[in-house]
């Protein structure tokens, strides 16, 4: 299940070995590990993949992979994360079942209202700050966006896009359950220690 | 061997790969394929569209699942095991750099599981991973493997055929002229993509090849 308390997710960077990141999120105190890899073959994910789920098993955190419903269930991940482009979510749970996590990512009020519809276990609600990971077509959402479909949408949201050490707890604050992030672990010279810092900024605000 | 196991009877032999031109906002070439069909024969039809996004995938096979195929014909998928399920397709082909059968096997056990080939060393790796039909090519020149190199050729073909224990299929430059060599070289089936964008043609090549395939 989603944990009930401020978690956070670490996103795989292309740029590194997925599974390296992974670990090193994970002693870290990352409680969510998102496999996320646009380019690789499907038997290279599928092998990542399994390496990553019984690190996650280990860690007792949840492994999301991005987009490849198909490698999630081969792999027994616990959930999938979901674009706009990618399968749509009611179609996804039709295959995966009540039990495994179905994430979307929302860039908008309605794309996340839509995912809440489609029967979406949390939302992933950004890019909230300008971010340089992924390219993106719109200015960032913001707190106010935040703070808007936290006010009016049940379901965990997972704050993504420019998260950092200095506004993470703020994001907590204005109603994400969790952040997600990318390059603020893997691009740092110990990833390990980037996660841990920032699983205590937002776990120290909530309490 | 040559089972299909939905429905007990063998593999149609006449193998038709979607052109990887489909075009998500009209995308007709593959529904258009499918309509010409000639109903009196079976097919295996493979989507591949490597360029779509999976929620583009998805509508494509739901559009192609909803087409009236001929009788005995197999609806499968390039890779995606998740969007055959979604569509209710009948199996998927893997290529050498997804899971294999045996990763997948137990998400869907009826389905048909296709493996592309490119050595014995593969087609045994493929055998193993309980492929249900295999793949092998470019037999001859393509413009569609052109960056990969040379072609594979009969010679390799006929070895392959003859070390398999599962129904090849010929893919790869293959035309009505030069099918019949690979059938004499054990291929069990002609698979074809460029060959078939042509609609105004498709009838006739199928025909072609079926004369070839069954002379």
């Amino acid at each position: 299940m989603i944990p009930s308390s401020p978690f956070l997710c670490v996103i795989t960077d292309e740029s590194f070995c997925p599974v390296t990141i992974a670990e090193l999120a994970l002693k870290g105190g990352a409680a969510m590990i998102q496999l996320r890899h646009k380019s690789a073959s499907g038997s290279q994910l599928f092998s990542w993949a399994v390496e990553i789920r019984n690190l996650c098993r280990i860690y007792r955190a949840l492994f999301i992979i991005n987009d490849r419903v198909d490698i999630a269930m081969a792999s027994e991940a616990d959930g999938v994360h979901l674009g706009q482009q990618d399968m749509p979510a009611n179609a996804a749970r039709t295959l995966l079942g009540k039990e495994r996590i179905i994430g979307v990512s929302a860039s908008s009020f309605e794309e996340a209202l839509q995912a809440e519809k489609d029967g979406a276990d949390y939302i992933g609600f950004g890019h909230i700050y300008p971010t340089f990971s992924k390219e993106k077509g719109f200015p960032p959402l913001g707190t106010e966006g935040l703070l808007n479909a936290a006010a009016f949408i049940s379901l965990p949201i997972i704050a993504i896009g420019g998260v950092c050490l200095d506004n993470a707890a703020t994001l907590i604050s204005c109603g994400a359950s969790g952040v997600a992030v990318i390059s603020a672990v893997s691009r740092t010279d110990d990833p390990s220690r980037a996660a841990s810092e920032l699983v205590a900024a937002i776990k120290w605000k909530n309490s | 061997m040559e089972h299909n196991k939905l429905q007990g009877t063998p593999l149609p032999h006449l193998y038709l790969i979607s052109s990887g031109q489909e075009n998500p906002d009209d995308g007709t070439l593959l529904l258009e394929q499918l309509n010409l069909l000639p109903r009196t024969l079976s097919f295996m039809v493979q989507i591949r569209e490597k360029q779509l996004n999976a929620k583009q995938l998805l509508t494509l096979a739901l559009n192609a699942r909803a087409s009236n195929l001929p009788v005995g014909s197999l609806l499968l998928i390039n890779e995606r095991i998740d969007i055959a399920l979604a569509a209710r397709l009948d199996g998927v082909h893997l290529p050498e750099n997804a899971c294999f059968p045996d990763n997948l096997r137990p998400l869907a056990s009826k389905m048909i599981f296709g493996c592309s080939v490119h050595s014995p060393e593969s087609l045994h790796i493929a055998e193993k991973s309980g492929a249900d039909y295999l793949l092998f090519g470019p037999v001859f020149d393509t413009p569609s493997k052109r960056k990969y190199g040379a072609p594979q050729g009969l010679e390799k073909l006929g070895q392959i055929c003859r070390i398999s224990t599962l129904p090849v299929f010929a893919l790869g430059g293959i035309t009505p002229e030069n099918g019949e060599f690979c059938m004499a070289e054990g291929a069990y089936g002609i698979a074809g993509l460029s060959i078939f964008k042509d609609t105004s043609r498709f009838v006739d090549t199928l025909e072609q090849f079926y004369r070839i395939i069954f002379p």
